[in-house]
């Protein structure tokens, strides 16, 4: 079963594994017949489509839970919107079949909203959008486990607009590449000469590949 | 209000999830619709504070009141203290974000001597004025309960009003009191009065105390005809009919005891003479099986824990343990809850089949034999012998265990080096029972770990009149028996901060002159003493030093048997001669039987049909 939720800004502090224990948590307390892997350990079989980081809002974030027999959409969403905190609440779900690819493998990029919470700031930055994708290359930095790498975030680049004070950003989110929303607003603040204000990140969505190639919302592949 | 800013703040902090409450079971209760306002306050950080049965057991039972609602409030980290006092933030509740004096009572519970400078932190920092005396009209009613509310003196100068004795019922009569007096307008020292008739609760500014020359007690008694002269403890007679939440809130976050905790029982009838905990919870008051399985159901079920724990001061005495296991076994293993067992007295039938359900993983276990020879066991009347302790371990071995800790106490009344030696004994004989196993029948990697803290006597035991072993002879003593466990291969030893223990022996059993070193203290920095890294001990003892007054006094004097002590006026329901009496056979090496073999006269029989073991 693939389900969409919202992870809100109450809880953004929590981290990807806290919130997994929870959710595994909330599915025993729904009474769904949810699956348990094999083994001396067993746990919930469950995934989620893509980890959010730590201090970030999530819209709609994705996970999949293999369930032992078959339930309807329906039914899953309100057992396990009685067993999720406010804060952690479910907004649709969709049974998938047993071939249906791994979610995370799909996933290949992400909508963002960035609010900067400095009006000044936020300004230049949107002003200077045009001119920055105007770049052939924007050189970034990355945090990688084997240190801090440089890398060209330009091709990662999908959309970005400004309006107010939010950045609205589509980029490439996969297993092996990604745009960190901290990575481009370091690099727009650069360009538009300005200090990284503080940011709250919403990721809005999660996309996929449809048929044709397009970026479309995991959810509705 | 101060939102915006707490946002920021969290941003910065480790560990932000201490701060954003939004856990499951926590309830956000209208601020407006709701009479009374009541601040729960850990006076430690948020897991410590979430991992402890009290706390949600109060907050669950005042949330339930239609009229109260009950926010919770914990030690802020200092990462977070230092943010809060640069952005001018006072400290918060987790569930509405309210500043601490917004709330008509503030609530701490006393779990641990060293945690009161927290207690005059969080007060700080909540810009509620620190000394009951200096709080006007509108600041809230402070009031203290939990175990340390037993000798409430040391805090006599902060707390508005102590609660002594079971909380969950006396909780709800003490809100309503304030509910009431918010209503009437009448003047703060009224409600005090009011709050003096509950049960249980202790005004300290309703009593004057006079000294003697030498510094004891001269005369200790209440200055207003509202405030009785024995405050007595509050007692839940049938646990089966006292609230007990079965939702409770499920951090995010890990804490320390992240499961279930089922309490199966109060009190304890094996009489340990050094256990405050063992005489203040008296009487044994049993959960039936069925009200328990029914709870333990619906705990499962509100949680989603994976693990249950049946919590009592001696879990291993409960009546029908075996029956109880049993029926959990039936109906939480389909759900997959393991469940963690509180000791090895099982039956053989039951081991077997929970060898086969439970697959449990072998963490350590542990025993507590607190002494190293059997004549001081005898003293403490701890009724464990060495043949029992190798018999368990032995089992334990057989049973794939290779990792036992050993849990000991030094400094006890008569305790000689022979008694030490004892102990490194005992560790020896431990490890050879390991090694008698066969190779291919035990785990691999044996661990011993022996710890063994400074004996601290309590009030309410029979050693409260007893002196502490001296920073230097303890020190000596730990010298000692490092020494001699460094000869027993496989052994690890623990010991702890010596002056630590020394500190919560002059709280333990101080009087009101303390609060003025507490606050002196306080004010040099003194933070966070429980966490080795912010224990400035030589901070109090400036304190001590400026205020005039000698830790000598509370923690290495003998009392005389007539000495009016600082907590003589509340009844615990144990008698002072039963204490005496038990503080003879001590000194005598006479052990004292269990209760449930027969009644010992503590005291509780005056208060009839109480006590299902009395006479």
């Amino acid at each position: 079963m693939m389900a969409v939720f919202e992870k809100s800004e109450r809880l953004r502090h929590i981290g990807h594994l806290d919130i997994m224990r929870s959710t595994q948590r909330a599915l025993r307390r729904s009474g769904l017949p949810v699956s348990y892997s094999k083994g001396f350990n067993p746990h919930i079989l469950i995934t989620f489509a893509s980890a959010l980081s730590t201090g970030a809002v999530g819209k709609n974030e994705i996970m999949d839970v293999t369930l032992d027999s078959e339930v309807s959409p329906e039914t899953f969403l309100s057992a396990m919107n009685a067993a999720m905190p406010p804060d952690m609440q479910l907004k649709s779900a969709k049974a998938l079949d047993d071939k249906h690819p791994a979610l995370m493998a799909m996933v290949q990029a992400a909508e963002y909203d960035l609010k900067l919470l400095d009006a000044d700031t936020a300004a230049k930055c949107v002003a200077a959008i045009p001119a920055f994708l105007e770049q052939e290359s924007i050189m970034a930095m990355r945090k990688t486990k084997s240190g801090i790498k440089e890398c060209d975030i330009r091709p990662l680049l999908f959309e970005l607009r400004g309006e107010g004070e939010h950045i609205y950003a589509t980029m490439t989110l996969t297993e092996h590449m990604s745009c960190k929303p901290d990575m481009l607003v370091k690099a727009l603040c650069d360009f538009a000469g300005c200090e990284v204000p503080r940011v709250l990140v919403t990721r809005n969505a999660l996309l996929g590949h449809n048929e044709q190639g397009e970026l479309t919302r995991l959810e509705l592949l | 209000m101060f939102s915006e800013k707490i946002e920021a703040m969290l941003e910065k902090v480790q560990k932000a999830p201490r701060y954003t409450g939004g856990e499951m079971n926590t309830k956000l209760k209208s601020w407006d619709e709701t009479d009374l306002h009541f601040a729960f306050c850990f006076p430690d950080t948020y897991e410590v504070a979430m991992s402890h049965l009290g706390m949600k057991i109060l907050y669950a039972v005042i949330n339930q009141q239609p009229w109260s609602l009950c926010e919770r409030v914990c030690m802020p980290w200092v990462d977070m203290m230092a943010l809060m006092q640069e952005e001018n933030v006072p400290l918060f509740s987790l569930e509405n974000r309210r500043a601490l004096n917004e709330f008509d009572v503030v609530g701490f519970t006393l779990q641990y001597e060293m945690s009161y400078t927290n207690i005059l932190a969080m007060l700080k920092l909540g810009n509620i004025p620190l000394k009951n005396a200096d709080r006007g009209q509108d600041d809230p009613i402070v009031v203290a309960g939990g175990p340390c509310a037993f000798n409430p003196e040391p805090l006599a100068d902060f707390i508005d009003a102590f609660m002594v004795g079971d909380g969950e019922e006396q909780i709800v009569e003490l809100n309503a009191v304030i509910r009431d007096w918010k209503k009437s307008g009448e003047p703060r020292e009224a409600c005090l009065k009011k709050l003096a008739a509950v049960r249980g609760v202790y005004v300290p500014s309703l009593y004057d105390v006079s000294y003697n020359e030498d510094g004891t007690i001269a005369s200790f008694a209440p200055n207003c005809p509202e405030a009785p002269e024995k405050v007595v403890k509050a007692i839940v007679t049938d646990l089966d009919k006292a609230f007990f939440p079965t939702e409770i809130p499920v951090p995010y976050t890990e804490i320390i005891h992240d499961r279930i905790m089922l309490e199966i029982m109060r009190g304890c009838t094996r009489g340990c003479r050094f256990c405050e905990a063992g005489m203040l919870y008296r009487p044994v008051r049993e959960r039936s099986l069925e009200h328990l399985v029914e709870l333990a159901e619906k705990l499962e079920g509100a949680t989603g824990y994976e693990e249950i724990s049946l919590s009592s001061l001696s879990s291993g005495d409960y009546t029908c343990l075996p029956e109880l296991i049993r029926e959990l076994m039936k109906r939480l293993n389909e759900k997959r809850v393991s469940i963690s067992l509180p000791s090895l007295r099982i039956d053989s039938v039951l081991k077997e089949s929970l060898e086969e359900t439970q697959k449990t993983r072998k963490t350590s276990l542990t025993f507590a034999p607190e002494a190293g020879t059997q004549r001081l066991r005898d003293v403490i009347n701890k009724g464990v012998t060495e043949e029992d302790l190798i018999e368990k371990v032995n089992d334990a071995f057989q049973g794939g265990w290779s990792s036992v800790k050993l849990y000991f106490m030094m400094g006890l009344p008569t305790e000689t080096y022979d008694d030490l030696d004892g102990i490194a004994d005992l560790a020896r004989k431990v490890v050879s029972a390991y090694f008698a196993v066969p190779k291919e029948q035990r785990a691999k990697g044996l661990r011993v770990t022996c710890s063994a803290s400074v004996f601290v006597p309590k009030p309410f035991t029979p050693f409260q009149w007893e002196p502490q072993d001296t920073l230097d002879v303890v020190q000596g003593k730990q010298l000692h028996l490092r020494d001699a466990l460094r000869k027993v291969k496989g052994v690890n030893f623990n010991y702890h901060e010596s002056g630590l223990s020394f500190l919560e022996a002059c709280f333990a059993r101080g009087d009101r002159r303390m609060g003025q070193v507490l606050l002196s203290a306080f004010e040099k920095g003194c933070m966070l003493d429980g966490w080795t890294e912010y224990f400035k001990y030589d901070a109090w003892m400036d304190a001590f030093k400026e205020c005039g007054i000698d830790p000598a006094f509370y923690a290495y004097r003998r009392r005389e048997k007539d000495e009016i002590l600082p907590w003589d006026f509340i009844d615990s329901g144990i008698s002072k001669e039963f204490l005496w009496r038990e503080k003879c056979k001590a000194d005598r090496a006479e052990v004292t039987r269990d209760c449930r073999q027969g009644c010992n006269g503590c005291g509780l029989q005056r208060f009839k049909g109480v006590c299902s073991f009395c006479e």
